[in-house]
């Protein structure tokens, strides 16, 4: 729906490094009153970068915002969004379950509230108003950890719309920008959710649509503004674009990359998973046979990502039965230590809090696992099994004594994973091993990863990258909201088909 | 070492040095009076106390807890052991087994109740020192207690070693031992991951849950030894004697974890801190400063040393 109006908003130019890479190259962005626009890329497009620079979180390099005709000068002050009609709803809604639907929609309201009184009926009589004017069931006093999905979701969006109404910014309605709103969120939910969107572009409010769900966003959007490498491929009018055009946008003409694993010898799988069910995970399946890397994959929410963590007994499944090395374990009442025993390494995206211990050394953090129960610790043995071991994992510090915090990201993952490859893992289970991780220690790792395959292990590596799994994987799972949808093997393992996999699952239940 | 080697000693010796600055000064202003040698033999006895309830600490505060409660275990254990021994005439190979085994009872609680419910330790400790310092005052009618047997007198503070009380090397015995566990043991790297880094130590197999617990009965543990030394220095209980240890022992914990080993709690630290904050104190009433300088002192001391931590460690956001 183009209107012969001025834009909403104008992105121009906007370009982004970090440390050398690009995020974003000369991007440009147009957003007329009025429209839901969706923003579709992979991971590492640049979406989140775009959004960020909007939100104040990052500074460009380079580019100019307008909105409605004014320039607004970049980079934006964090917090002052609010005030040039800008409200960000992200994934994870910024809801405190705790407190009541009122308190939460008005938190945070600091132009309008008086900061010595709060008047809570006339907040409550205000609310309910806002409810009423768009639809919504929502009581101010309830507690939001009793709404559904779907309800807090719609708080969440309405409270952004509060926040950006006509007499706040300068006398138009504002813009929101909903991150990813609806993966949690059941097919019927999701409807109720682009009802609401509907009601409130009708009142001229303009949306960016973020999301990985191509369905969705040709359902609910007007254009679409596709990313990939940093630069804007092109923007669409949805209505007109066919999905594989849109499908062929994000994920580009398939460059494939070099691949560095062959056809695998038949072999009886060393581990097998049956019935695993947990968190979202519904009765999965799996087995992964000597010498094999296993990738799961997924859109968010897909699940994949949970499935290293209950293999491992890093949180309980509430189903699930393991079979390594010919020996049965339940997943019910799996615990690290019988998993480390068992001959498992678990390799956790979270390197901050749960792959590294960032205060102590090199050494501590390296050796935790030898010490079992020991009453004499050698710490000169330790230091130098350190040495050695950061030679063998090239991992860059001055001395084994440094705090882990003092490496780089990638230095702290080649540490991490140095630390339970010495132990001799039959099975190693990692979740994003390469997340913020610069592109040479990406291909040590995988060197490291094809060496456990050679001697004889089992990888199973979650990702969302798609091009690390066609360079290392065997074999790739694509998971959907809790299950297997797709199995890739061999010359099928390219970039482009995981892609297509991931994408086509989320079409069957549209 | 990654930092420049002087600068590191500096830092790690940096509290020592302003302790002997500190006995210079006094002792140049008064030397008659404070630099002698009965008055360090003095401080050095009837300090070992706040020394042992200083060590307790440091366990849990380690492993990422709090243990609010071992001054009221030490209060209560003082009075559980002199009504045993006064007046019912327990003898003390029954009534001091008895006193550790409260320790180590309220550890436990405190552990269970911290673990079971995920409750701060924080908070239960704080309710559960109350309400021990209740029964303290139940079971000794408020009053004080003496005429306990000379035997745990002699065996506290007046059998004397090179002329300082015996108490002190229990005190310097449990810093060795605790160091030694925090330095060269399994248990005290797991103690320290379960501290610094719960989730990791978690993942690598470490039994987090049972190592707070530990953590928990071994600060009852000792603050009930501490109590059954109080009772020996004094040669009676009151109910209120532990009440004035919590602070000072608090103070001088993280007082002690800028030294030494700067950015953890060590004993070595804790006991130098100890007699650091003592010293002072007593240079000052030596001076003529009254009562007041105590909580100046130690108050003062335990809001300079975690400044003075968070400043070394770049100020960043810590639940402790």
């Amino acid at each position: 729906m183009t209107t012969p109006t001025a834009p909403r908003l104008q992105l121009r130019g906007l370009t982004k490094t970090f440390g050398g890479a690009r995020a974003l190259d000369r991007a440009d962005l147009t957003l007329m009153p009025g429209e839901v626009h969706g923003l579709l890329g992979s991971n590492g497009s640049g979406k989140s970068t775009l959004i960020k620079i909007l939100s104040g979180f990052h500074a460009p390099d380079a580019g100019t915002l307008q909105i409605d005709g004014r320039d607004v000068p970049l980079p934006m002050p964090l917090g002052r969004s609010e005030s040039h009609g800008l409200a960000f709803v992200h994934q994870n809604l910024g809801l405190l379950a705790e407190a009541t639907v009122l308190e939460n929609l008005i938190a945070g309201d600091h132009e309008r509230l008086n900061p010595w009184w709060i008047n809570w009926s006339a907040e409550a009589a205000r609310a309910r108003v806002l409810f009423e004017e768009h639809h919504l069931e929502l009581a101010p006093q309830q507690t939001v950890a009793d709404l559904s999905p779907v309800q807090r979701a719609q708080l969440a969006i309405v409270r952004a719309a509060d926040r950006v109404q006509e007499h706040r910014s300068h006398g138009t309605p504002g813009t929101l920008v909903l991150d990813e709103p609806t993966p949690f969120l059941p097919q019927e939910d999701v409807r109720e959710l682009f009802a609401l969107i509907r009601r409130l572009t009708a009142r001229g409010v303009s949306i960016i649509f973020v999301s990985h769900d191509i369905d969705e966003v040709r359902e609910v959007t007007d254009r679409s503004t596709v990313l990939r490498d940093g630069k804007v491929i092109g923007t669409f009018e949805t209505g007109t674009t066919s999905r594989a055009e849109l499908v062929e946008a994000i994920v580009g003409r398939a460059v494939t990359a070099d691949r560095r694993v062959g056809a695998l010898r038949p072999a009886a799988p060393v581990a097998k998973v049956t019935g695993l069910s947990g968190a979202i995970l519904k009765d999965v399946a799996l087995s992964v046979r000597p010498g094999e890397i296993l990738g799961l994959t997924g859109l968010i929410g897909a699940g994949h990502d949970e499935v290293p963590m209950l293999i491992a007994g890093a949180r309980p499944a509430s189903t699930g039965q393991l079979t390594l090395n010919g020996q049965a374990h339940d997943l019910a009442r799996m615990t690290p230590a019988q998993s480390i025993a068992a001959g498992i390494a678990l390799i956790p995206a979270d390197r901050q809090t749960a792959g590294i211990a960032p205060d102590l050394s090199l050494t501590e953090n390296a050796t935790l696992p030898l010490l079992r129960d020991s009453l004499a610790i050698n710490h000169r043995r330790n230091r130098d099994t350190t040495a050695d071991l950061m030679r063998r994992f090239s991992v860059k510090a001055t001395s084994p004594d440094q705090p882990a915090s003092e490496l780089s990201g990638g230095n702290q993952q080649k540490l991490v994973l140095g630390k339970w490859l010495q132990l001799g893992p039959r099975l190693v289970l990692l979740d994003e091993p390469t997340q913020g991780i610069d592109v040479g220690a990406r291909q040590e790792i995988y060197d490291h990863l094809l060496a456990v395959c050679a001697a004889g292990g089992a990888v199973i590596c979650a990702t969302s990258e798609f091009e690390q799994l066609e360079i290392i994987a065997h074999r790739v799972l694509v998971f959907d909201r809790g299950r297997i949808k797709a199995e890739l093997e061999g010359a099928d393992v390219t970039k482009a088909s995981i892609a297509k996999a991931c994408y086509e699952t989320a079409e069957e239940h549209a | 070492m990654h930092k420049s080697d002087l600068s590191y000693q500096l830092e790690r010796f940096g509290l020592v040095i302003v302790w002997l600055a500190f006995i210079a000064l006094f002792g140049a202003m008064r030397p008659d009076t404070f630099l002698t040698w009965s008055n360090f033999s003095t401080i050095f006895g009837s300090e070992a106390v706040l020394v042992i309830v200083t060590l307790g600490l440091v366990i849990p505060l380690t492993a990422g807890d709090f243990d609010l409660s071992i001054a009221q275990i030490l209060t209560l254990v003082s009075m559980t052991v002199a009504i045993l021994d006064a007046r019912m005439d327990l003898p003390l190979a029954l009534a001091l087994p008895i006193g550790l085994a409260i320790g180590a009872l309220v550890g436990l609680i405190n552990g269970a109740i911290t673990l079971y419910f995920r409750v701060h330790s924080l908070i239960v400790t704080l309710g559960v020192g109350t309400f021990l310092h209740g029964i303290t005052l139940w079971i000794g009618n408020s009053q004080t207690i003496s005429g306990v047997s000379p035997m745990l007198m002699e065996w506290v503070i007046i059998q004397r070693v090179l002329g300082v009380p015996i108490a002190f090397y229990y005190a310097i015995g449990l810093a060795v031992a605790i160091w030694y566990m925090l330095s060269y043991t399994a248990f005290g790297q797991q103690l320290l991951f379960t501290g610094r880094g719960r989730e990791v130590g978690r993942l690598t197999g470490v039994a987090v849950d049972r190592v707070r617990l530990t953590a928990f009965v071994l600060s009852g543990t000792l603050g009930a030894f501490a109590g059954i030394l109080y009772t020996g220095t004094t040669g009676s209980a009151n109910p209120s004697s532990g009440t004035f240890l919590l602070l000072p022992a608090f103070a001088a914990a993280f007082l002690g974890a800028t030294c030494i080993k700067p950015g953890r709690f060590n004993p070595w630290g804790s006991v130098i801190a100890v007699y650091f904050l003592v010293t002072g104190i007593n240079g000052l009433s030596v001076l003529g400063f009254r009562t007041f300088v105590q909580d100046l002192f130690y108050g003062g001391a335990l809001v300079l040393a975690v400044m003075i931590s968070q400043v070394v460690s770049g100020r960043k956001d810590r639940g402790l």
